[in-house]
């Protein structure tokens, strides 16, 4: 303890600090600024909280050492508790009444898809009478991109943790453009849908049954390392993933194994889904570590931002979804912006995405230029998180691990909100998607499960 | 002997600046003097040495950075070294050291020679030989071969000879090239051993060995070497040493591990680190000789 | 005619005492009258409407500006000076150099990123606990300078760092020294022998200070905090200072400076002392026990060293038998010692709580203190405390006010405690109070005893 050279870290009044510079004492100081408005009694008791230390490793633990693999594909009526008439959607709850329009045009796109409706206005009386009921995907082990619209007859990625034996599923990815998932819903969104519950879940299932489980842990690491952050970019997953199953596909399909490649290859984002569902599976064996204050769910449905915490069981706390800021597609422009949407922040939940935005110099120009602010969003998420991933590594940081396990009292200290990287739907139903960019959660969401916390 | 490696640069700093550093309590005779003038001997990327007019030691002070090796005459700036070259004006005293218009103030002081503690004979006959191990596998050579000066030296110590050690003290002073020739900083190795660790495992006969070294380096090192040289043999007279030697001798007591220590004492300057770890291992093993002498007389 | 500069600039923290120091840097520019400039909290707004600042709705995250000056031009200026103020403040924000990356945010980040072997956390009490655990968890010792720490939280640090084998110094710990360097408020010492293990920041700087004088250094002064020999906290700080100090090859003699202990504390320290290859010299400040000079004393004879004639300058006063005797002292255990050694008088500690919100410790602004002075009669006892981070020349504003009041006939004694190598120089501060008519005594009980015998008390 009082050996050698004194190095200090220095926190604080800067005239202490300027005296140990005067004593040439090598130092490093702290960038301290005053906790979020309104946590410093709740932050004093989590912080104090005796569970929070090992509540926290362990539930950290849990997190990064799942090991995701994709076992299956099969129809959403036959693995989750999804009767007819039911439909899951992202974030936390919500209803018609408060959904936004590309969350509505996706309900419609849905209740067409399931012959509830004939047409949108059919759909749209339906929806409005109640007598659809609606959930969150998250809680039913599920996850979905942007409206997150999950009906009976969609086909799932299956994926199980082979380390803690948990569950969790992700729909198929429909590809860019007007698509169900960014509110559209026009026939031809609809005939897609019916191809892939036809033939694309089929085909998958039959070929991951013929190639065995894919280890998703080690897919995801290796896409890092090829300039995927698995969010807004998955196109080095997406290419891994068809060098490794498509000899299957030819194999158990040989009459579809060329349309099926050709929709694999035509959507760059083919993995995202496989990947969320890998985040949700892995997230999801982190929850219910009474005293845990990481964070286990981020999620938006189009109007409210919710986050769910380990030591807070399934409740939700959420704020107003803000507009993300970014680049726009053709003539789109802010104005044509949708809040924030979709069940797709379990990447950066689970430590990718936003997170590991260093590993993604192909991108940087949705978080506003060039690779220095890239690296910049990484740097700053470990000051949230509590761990570095042992698999996910970015080479441009010297093969660190990327910032892993959200922590709210960590974001109450710092005031440093989650990065999150994010497709922007278009504000009117059925319009689909107009851009990507980046989002800023709204402080209260972390901060009113902060208060939570402190009371538990 | 190198004088500046520093173009000079014309615009000087502005006037009046003020520094502030850490001084070794080797300095603080002639920092607490009144202030005396001085020259600049020489500048190096992280280390500008002043020399004082004067004929009391120390003689020189070393202004250095925080990464440069803290020489146990040294000044630690918290600040960059002042633009300067060899030949420029320069103080010391009133507590400061001015060079140009930069006017140095003492914040801190640090021992250049801070106690060991007690270490066992035992455990130095244990150590050793890992020290001289870990020499031999580093492709870092001291400047001298083992030639017949080092090895009087070293065996004359071992022996407790007072006649071969003093002999082979004045043949080393000044011996080699450079701004510390090899046989200095092998001296100096060996003259901070007998001091230090005979004081730490008890062996009066090291220390009053290096009294008489000590008072032969004191009565003519200046006339036999650089001035630089001279300073830093004083120190050593007085147990004093380079904090990375002085970390080689909390190795070899148990307070931190002796390789990396060791390690970074040989990558210092040219060939002065592995000079230096020479004369510690050579006065490290005097002392376990002397000592267990002592023992078996007894 | 004042015309006044009034804004709030959101998002923007500074700590106190440097916002303090920009507040007086901009007082004192010509035609400059009133500027407050502070972070939004409840208490500086109020301060910021007493003296007539229209403030707009803020809150305490937000840095509020309030500028008053009696022209135009002057007002520019201030807000100029403003300016170059957080210009400066900003390049002095990084640590040692220049870095291009962006500093770490909390303490564990900051440990997780550099190589350090302590943390200073000096952030408002009520945010310290976080700061001071992240050192902790990262293996690290910790001094906690700030105050206002809650016990239970000082026991849950004390106990996390058993478990780790780190020490706590503080909460609420004025000065420290570790490794020779100096933390908070503490004065350049020369190195040596002698460790301390204090639960009194300005007793450790009057007993190291006397020992420097006498030509002992110390090789480490460990502050454990007020509260650690509470019956609540255990002294588990004490213990772990003990430990380590007896550890440490350079401690030849360990000095302790206490509060009166908790009985049951008391023994399991007294025990713990036993067990101690290293000598131990307590000082225990009660009534009747000795005093922080004598404590130094004993250590010198320990040493084996002669104890001096304690650096005095006295000046011919006269001996005022009805006078009042008033102590106004910034460090608490100097107040506390000087008044049980006077053994009258009225003592007024500047650095308690009461006399601190809303402004800087008086050894860094001492206005409160010298409007106190100028109302003094009879004889006056006071401290004036030197080394890193206290006021670069205390004299320069002391002695015109010394001077004031010896000519309204009030005597004035001061206690100076530094060292000669500090930045404010012991002798250039002697010089200065004695010249305005002070009698100056190093050793604390020294000048207590003279201010009793000048109005004719003395023991």
């Amino acid at each position: 303890m009082l050996d050698g050279e004194p190095r200090v870290i220095t926190a604080g009044a800067a005239v202490l600090a300027e005296a140990l510079d005067q004593q040439a004492v090598p130092r490093l100081g702290v960038d301290w600024r005053p906790p979020l408005p309104g946590t410093s009694q709740a932050l004093a008791k989590v912080l104090a909280d005796p569970r929070r230390r090992s509540a926290n490793e362990v539930a950290v633990g849990r997190l990064l050492s799942a090991r995701p693999q994709l076992v299956g594909v099969r129809p959403a009526r036959e693995v989750l508790d999804l009767p007819a008439r039911t439909f899951f959607h992202a974030g936390p709850p919500i209803d018609w009444e408060r959904a936004s329009g590309p969350m509505r045009g996706a309900l419609i796109g849905a209740a067409i898809l399931e012959g509830l409706a004939s047409d949108a206005e059919e759909a749209e009386r339906l929806l409005v009478s109640g007598s659809v009921k609606l959930d969150s995907c998250h809680h039913h082990r599920t996850v979905g991109p942007m409206a997150g619209v999950v009906s009976p007859s969609m086909w799932m990625f299956e994926v199980v943790d082979g380390e803690h034996g948990g569950t969790a599923y992700c729909s198929l990815n429909e590809g860019l453009g007007k698509v169900l998932r960014y509110g559209a819903y026009g026939p031809e969104v609809v005939e897609r849908l019916r191809w892939m519950g036809e033939v694309l879940g089929p085909v998958l299932a039959g070929a991951l049954a013929v190639n065995g489980p894919i280890d998703l842990r080690s897919l995801i690491a290796q896409a890092l390392q090829m300039g995927d952050e698995l969010h807004n970019r998955n196109r080095a997953a997406t290419s891994l993933m068809v060098r490794e199953i498509a000899p299957a596909i030819v194999e158990a399909s040989p009459e579809h194994a060329a349309a099926v490649l050709r929709f694999i290859n035509g959507n760059d984002h083919f993995f995202l889904n496989a990947g969320m569902a890998a985040g949700k599976v892995s997230a999801d064996a982190a929850r219910d570590v009474p005293g845990s204050s990481l964070v286990v769910a981020m999620a938006r449905n189009g109007t409210d931002f919710g986050i769910q915490v380990s030591g807070l069981g399934d409740r939700w706390f959420t704020g107003p979804a803000g507009v993300p800021d970014g680049l726009y597609l053709g003539a789109y422009g802010p104005d044509d912006a949708n809040p924030d949407i979709g069940d797709s922040t379990i990447t950066e939940t689970s430590g990718l995405g936003g997170f590991a935005m260093a590993a993604a110099p192909a991108i940087v120009r949705f978080v506003g230029g060039d690779v220095s602010d890239a690296i910049a969003a990484t740097r700053s998420m470990y000051e949230i998180t509590l761990a570095e991933h042992p698999a996910y590594q970015i080479p441009g940081l010297g093969f660190r691990g990327t910032p892993t396990g959200i922590d709210i009292a960590l974001i109450a200290r710092t005031g440093q909100l989650p990065v999150v990287n994010t497709g922007i739907a278009g504000r009117v139903a059925g319009t689909g998607q107009v851009g990507a960019g980046l989002v800023s959660p709204p402080a209260e969401a972390f901060t009113s499960a902060l208060v939570a916390l402190a009371d538990t | 002997m190198t004088l500046g490696t520093r173009t000079r640069i014309q615009h000087r700093a502005p006037a009046d600046a003020k520094a502030f550093g850490a001084a070794s309590t080797a300095l603080r005779p002639a920092l607490e003097s009144p202030r005396r003038p001085a020259r600049v001997l020489a500048v190096f990327p992280l280390c500008v040495y002043v020399e004082v007019r004067t004929d009391v030691e120390p003689s020189v002070v070393a202004v250095v950075t925080g990464e440069a090796t803290r020489l146990p005459n040294a000044v630690v700036l918290s600040d960059p070294l002042p633009v300067t070259a060899a030949g420029d004006e320069a103080a010391v005293g009133d507590g400061c050291v001015e060079i140009g218009r930069l006017t140095v103030r003492v914040r801190r002081w640090w021992d250049p020679a801070p106690p060991l503690g007690r270490v066992e004979l035992s455990r130095l006959e244990r150590v050793l030989p890992r020290f001289g191990q870990i020499c031999g596998t580093s492709a870092r050579r001291p400047g001298l071969a083992d030639g017949d000066a080092g090895a009087l030296l070293a065996e004359g110590c071992a022996r407790g000879s007072l006649t071969a050690a003093i002999t082979a003290t004045e043949q080393l002073m000044g011996l080699g090239p450079g701004l510390t020739p090899s046989g200095d900083d092998m001296l100096a190795g060996v003259l901070v051993a007998l001091r230090q660790i005979g004081r730490a495992a008890g062996v009066s006969r090291a220390v009053w060995l290096a009294d008489w070294l000590a008072a032969t380096v004191a009565f003519d090192a200046r006339t036999r070497t650089t001035p630089i040289s001279a300073t830093l043999l004083h120190c050593a007279a007085q147990g004093q040493a380079c904090s990375d030697a002085l970390a080689v001798l909390r190795g070899i007591a148990g307070h931190q591990p002796l390789e990396p220590a060791v390690h970074r004492l040989l990558r210092l300057g040219h060939t002065s680190g592995a000079d230096l770890a020479w004369g510690l291992r050579a006065g490290a093993s005097a002392v376990v000789a002397l000592g267990r002498s002592v023992r078996t007389a007894r | 005619m004042t015309t006044d500069l009034v804004e709030v600039r959101a998002g923007v923290y500074h700590d106190s005492v440097s916002l303090m120091r920009i507040s007086q840097a901009l007082s004192s520019r010509p035609g400059v009258t009133v500027a407050v400039v502070a972070m939004a909290t409840e208490l500086n707004l109020g301060l910021a409407r007493e003296v007539g600042f229209s403030v707009p709705e803020t809150g305490p995250s937000d840095l509020l500006v309030a500028i008053r000056a009696d022209s135009d031009a002057a007002l520019k200026d201030g807000a100029e000076e403003l300016e170059r103020q957080f210009a400066a403040l900003a390049r002095g924000a990084g640590p040692g150099g220049a870095r291009t990356e962006s500093p770490p945010r909390t303490t564990r980040s900051a440990a997780r990123a550099w190589d350090a072997s302590l943390a200073l956390v000096s952030v408002p009490g009520e945010h310290a606990f976080a700061e001071a655990m992240d050192a902790i968890d990262a293996g690290l010792s910790v001094m906690i300078f700030s105050d206002n720490i809650p016990v239970e939280q000082e026991v849950l640090l004390k106990e996390r760092a058993n478990e780790r084998g780190v020490l706590v110094m503080g909460p609420d710990c004025g000065t420290a020294v570790v490794g020779g360097a100096g933390l908070g408020f503490a004065n350049v010492l020369r190195p040596g022998r002698v460790g301390v293990v204090a639960a009194s920041g300005t007793g450790a700087q009057q007993v190291t200070c006397l020992l420097d004088h006498a030509g002992a250094g110390v090789s480490h002064v460990l502050g454990v905090g007020g509260r650690d020999l509470s019956a609540a906290v255990g002294g588990r700080s004490t213990l772990t200072a003990l430990a380590a100090l007896d550890a440490d090859p350079a401690t030849e003699l360990i000095v302790l400076i206490s509060k009166p202990p908790a009985p049951e504390v008391a023994e399991v320290v007294r025990r713990a002392v036993e067990g101690l290859a290293t000598p131990v010299v307590t000082a225990l400040l009660v009534p009747g026990q000795g005093d922080l000079t004598s404590a130094a004393e004993s250590a010198l004879l320990a040493l084996g060293l002669p104890v001096p004639e304690w650096p005095t300058w006295t000046v011919p006063q006269p001996v005022t038998p009805c006078a009042g005797l008033s102590g106004l002292y910034s460090g608490g255990t100097l107040c506390t010692e000087a008044r049980i050694i006077a053994g009258s008088g009225a003592f007024t500690d500047f650095g308690d709580d009461e006399y601190t919100r809303g402004r800087a410790h008086p050894m860094i602004d001492p206005t409160l203190r010298l409007e106190a002075l100028g109302r003094a009669s009879g004889v006056v006892l006071l401290d004036v405390v030197l080394g890193h981070a206290a006021e670069p020349d205390p004299s320069a504003r002391l002695a015109p006010a010394v001077r004031e009041a010896c000519e309204r006939g009030t005597a004035v004694v001061v206690a100076l405690v530094g060292t000669e190598s500090d930045p404010q120089g012991l002798r250039r501060q002697a010089d200065a109070l004695v010249a305005a008519g002070a009698s100056v005594f190093t050793s604390n009980a020294a000048a207590a005893r003279h201010a009793a015998s000048l109005i004719g008390s003395a023991l």
